[in-house]
């Protein structure tokens, strides 16, 4: 009863988040509606007992990744003139809206069709540190081996990239 | 209920596309991508939980790892083209052209 | 009945490792410093002098065996296999092959050693040997194949060779174009022959392809399928060995070196159609209407060439023209049923025609590339080796009695008259005597009488050896091979013929000793005049060349035919394919293509609207055709 409350509570923020991201015309405050939108998705994390997610989620997404885009966000010191003319931007969310409609009400009728059980707090290891963790580096070993290396790509990428002179594109 | 948590996702996902492709902002396009991951993540959670089986909390760090980079790379291509162009519009970039 | 030996794929092979490793060579060396001569003499030589020895090894492994078996066969690989055909790269010896074989590869051997002095200093040295290696691997192929595909894999080679050697000096465009009307009308036979082939594989094809089968078989031909074989196949043979009406390439081909013209358009190639309708002789003995037209088209041949032959003033044209006028005789013999007559003029005219034409090439190698015969004289005392060594030849081609030429050409005009072609009989004696007349008009012309050029006279001298010693090797052959086929009514028992029966389907008709004491009889009083005339209008030291008229005019001419295909043949075929070119080709076959090419740039202009080049509209498009997969998929799905 509790959890479906809860569950009801952070879907509707998570919606909420996501509708002010994609309406909100000026990207900060999409930003923060996103970030409302991650918490919640943590908190539904912690109802599906996956520990550790719901730490990583709080601490990498709504912490590191947002936090760098919004560093971002201001350090263009995006101002008014900044922003694209987006005045026929409804016209665009109706037409998209439409489109998306048949791929939206395939997936729920798809999701709904799947076999279903109580959503209730798994115990003991599951979702814990040490259980992710176990099979982390057992059977994922070597994905993850490559995971660390595209980060070490993507780093120096990044640094490659944005620390370049002006006028070499 | 499961299946609650299933069709969240699908609804995340769905306006992470609606963002995409509505919207002309690189931020708030680059955010909708984000976002269309964490539908994919909660996802993977619920299945996971559905099964009991941990493959799918991996598979969401993974998602993760995958999108900490992407964010690297991707604000240091628009800080970049922030420069050049002086504009977030995507309009502006239109290379592909025929 | 056959015998599978292991060394019979070496004889094509040995010449073929020769020419491409010649080929390699010569390609390797053009651009820098080219090769030594010696290395490519030794090389060009050394391939054809282990095929004779080879070819030796053949005749004496079949002359072991019993007469009845005289078959060895090889089998290299599987060829071809689709259906009822089934080819193998195979090669098949018998006595006929045999005799081809050990003629073949000796005058060649010999052609190849006169090469190395007559073509020295020449820049292409290499590619000439190779060339001319590839052309004896190709003939050996033709000759040893053990089935008509394999053939006429030969017989394609050697038209290649033919061609590359005809145009061999590329830098005049004569000699091209004598080289492509050679591939040209080539062609026109060789589509005879394919056709023949095709029709003979689709008659009696299903019970084997190779000869042995083939003759077996041979009696389930109907007459009138066996009719068109073999002139199809006789089609091939007019193209290949220069008969009416496609003999009009051979005197063009004397554009190429002497040694060429004397190994390919005399000795061996051009024998290939003689070769091939003995070949078949299994089949042409059914049908006796097939041997007629040949005889006859052979001895209109025959004439027609002897009578340009008297007119011709290019010494090596005269030969060339003797040439086809023996041709012709060949295949009168082949046609009249002796084929072992047939056969051995082949052999014999291999000898003294290699020998008459390596004698020209002397001849013009001492006068530095002259070959008009009225420019000569007189060369008699200058090249004694080359004036007797030319004698015999000249005797042996007209037809002197104890010369091979003799001998063999009495033995066709006899089968003539024996099976009763009196019609083939009195035309051959008639050409004989013109034969007589044209060969002493060149030997008078060229050697008695006085220099007609005075400055090309001080300088001529005697060939080097190395191209008089095949001279004098071939001159021992135009003397004695005759005997070995010496007829009964010289106290002779036909060697050659007896030789050949296992091979060829032949009758050998019983006739009265009177009538082959006439056939005799009258080949010698042929011979007699024809050389009388000659003696009486050229062995004066001043005899210039008469000035044609009216029908001799004609005849100097050619008969115009040349200028008579060109006008029927040639020239309407180029409006019919400018026409085409012009009329047909930019609206029927261009049209059509033209609209789709237009029809495609429209097409693109129309899809062109939907690249706008913003990646968001590229993505719309995606989510459009996942919305359209999605509703697609849950319609299927009865979701």
């Amino acid at each position: 009863m509790v959890s479906t409350i809860l569950f009801s509570a952070f879907a509707v923020l998570a919606v909420a988040g996501a509708a002010g991201l994609v309406l909100l015309r000026h990207p900060m405050n999409g930003a923060m509606s996103f970030i409302m939108t991650l918490i919640a998705l943590a908190g539904l994390f912690a109802l599906l007992s996956a520990k550790l997610i719901f730490a990583i989620q709080l601490i990498v997404y709504a912490g590191a990744i947002m936090s760098l885009i919004l560093f971002i966000i201001m350090f263009l010191n995006i101002g008014e003139k900044d922003l694209p003319d987006e005045s026929n931007r409804w016209f665009y969310f109706g037409g998209g809206a439409v489109v998306i409609a048949p791929l939206a009400i395939f997936l729920l009728k798809v999701v709904n069709k799947l076999p279903s059980c109580e959503a209730t707090i798994v115990g003991d290891s599951f979702g814990s540190v040490k259980g992710v963790g176990m099979v982390l580096f057992t059977e994922w070993l070597l994905p993850f081996e490559i995971v660390s290396i595209l980060l070490l790509v993507a780093l120096v990428g990044a640094v490659v990239l944005a620390g370049k002179r002006e006028g070499k594109l | 209920m499961i299946a609650n948590y299933l069709s969240l996702s699908v609804i995340l996902f769905c306006f992470g596309l609606l963002g995409v492709i509505s919207r002309r902002n690189v931020f708030t396009v680059f955010m909708s991508i984000e976002l269309m991951l964490n539908a994919a993540n909660l996802a993977f959670v619920a299945l996971s939980r559905l099964h009991e089986n941990m493959d799918g909390h991996v598979l969401a760090l993974m998602v993760m790892a995958v999108a900490a980079a992407e964010a690297a790379l991707a604000l240091a291509v628009v800080i970049l083209l922030h420069k050049h162009k002086g504009n977030l519009d995507t309009n502006v970039f239109s290379l592909l052209r025929g | 009945m056959e015998h599978t030996v292991s060394y019979l794929v070496l004889i094509p092979l040995l010449p073929l490792l020769g020419a491409l490793l010649m080929g390699l060579m010569y390609l390797v060396s053009c651009k820098g410093k080219a090769f030594p001569e010696k290395i490519y003499g030794i090389i060009a030589c050394i391939g054809p002098a282990l095929t004779f020895i080879l070819a030796l090894k053949v005749y004496f492994g079949l002359k072991g065996l019993p007469e009845d078996s005289r078959y060895l066969v090889q089998d290299v690989f599987t060829w071809i296999k689709v259906g009822d055909l089934d080819i193998s790269m195979g090669f098949f010896a018998d006595p006929l092959s045999s005799l081809m074989l050990l003629f073949v590869t000796l005058i060649g051997t010999l052609i190849h050693v006169y090469s190395v002095g007559y073509m020295a200093k020449d820049e292409n040295f290499g590619k000439f040997f190779a060339y001319l290696n590839l052309f004896l691997g190709s003939m050996l192929i033709l000759v040893l194949g053990s089935s008509p595909v394999v053939m006429f894999v030969g017989w394609e080679g050697v038209g290649l060779c033919s061609y590359l050697l005809i145009s061999y000096y590329s830098t005049e465009t004569n000699n091209v174009i004598a080289g492509n009307k050679a591939f040209i009308v080539n062609r026109i036979g060789d589509l005879g022959f394919v056709l023949g082939m095709s029709l003979l594989f689709w008659a009696i094809g299903s019970g084997g392809f190779d000869y042995m089968s083939l003759r077996a078989n041979a009696e389930q031909i109907g007459p009138g399928v066996g009719l068109a074989i073999c002139l199809l196949l006789f089609v091939g043979a007019t193209g290949k060995s220069a008969q009416i009406p496609l003999y009009v390439w051979l005197p063009d081909a004397m554009a190429g070196p002497t040694p060429v013209s004397a190994l390919i358009h005399a000795a061996t190639m051009v024998t290939a159609g003689v070769y091939m309708v003995a070949r078949f002789s299994f089949i042409y003995a059914e049908v006796p209407a097939a041997g007629t037209v040949v005889a006859w088209i052979g001895i209109l041949t025959a004439l027609l060439a002897a009578i340009f032959g008297c007119f011709q003033r290019d010494i090596k044209k005269i030969l060339a023209y003797s040439t086809v006028s023996q041709l012709g005789y060949m295949f009168a013999g082949v046609g009249v049923a002796a084929y072992s007559a047939g056969i051995f003029h082949v052999f014999t005219h291999a000898f003294f025609k290699a020998l008459l034409f390596l004698g020209a090439g002397s001849v013009i190698y001492a006068l530095h590339h002259e070959q008009d015969i009225w420019r000569m004289g007189g060369l008699k005392n200058k090249m004694p080796i080359t004036y007797w060594t030319m004698l015999i030849g000249c005797l042996a081609l007209a037809g002197c009695p104890p010369f091979s030429g003799f001998f063999s050409k009495d033995e066709i005009l006899f089968m003539a008259l024996a099976s009763g072609h009196g019609g083939v009989w009195l035309v051959g004696v008639l050409v004989a005597a013109m034969t007589a007349f044209y060969t002493f008009r060149m030997f008078f012309v060229v050697f008695h009488g006085k220099p007609r050029d005075e400055h090309a006279y001080e300088h001529a001298h005697e060939s080097p050896k190395v191209m008089t010693v095949p001279l004098i090797v071939l001159a021992v052959g135009a003397c004695f091979a005759g005997y070995l086929n010496i007829p009964s009514i010289f106290g002779g028992h036909l060697g050659v013929s007896h030789w050949l029966a296992p091979s060829l389907t032949e009758h050998h008709p019983h006739v009265s000793v009177w009538l082959e004491v006439l056939a005799v009889a009258t080949s010698i009083a042929a011979f007699g005049c024809g050389i009388f005339f000659a003696w009486k209008k050229f062995y004066v030291a001043t005899a210039e060349e008469p000035f044609y008229t009216g029908l001799a005019n004609f005849a100097y001419n050619k008969f115009m035919v040349d200028e008579l295909y060109h006008y029927l043949l040639v020239v309407p075929y180029k409006l019919l394919g400018t026409a085409i070119s012009k009329s047909i080709e930019p609206f029927v076959t261009d049209g059509p293509v033209k609209v789709v090419v237009w029809l495609y740039g429209a097409l693109a202009n129309a899809f062109k609207v939907v690249q706008v080049g913003y990646v968001r509209v590229y993505a719309i498009y995606m989510v459009i055709g996942l919305s359209v997969l999605s509703i697609f998929i849950s319609r299927s799905l009865n979701l």
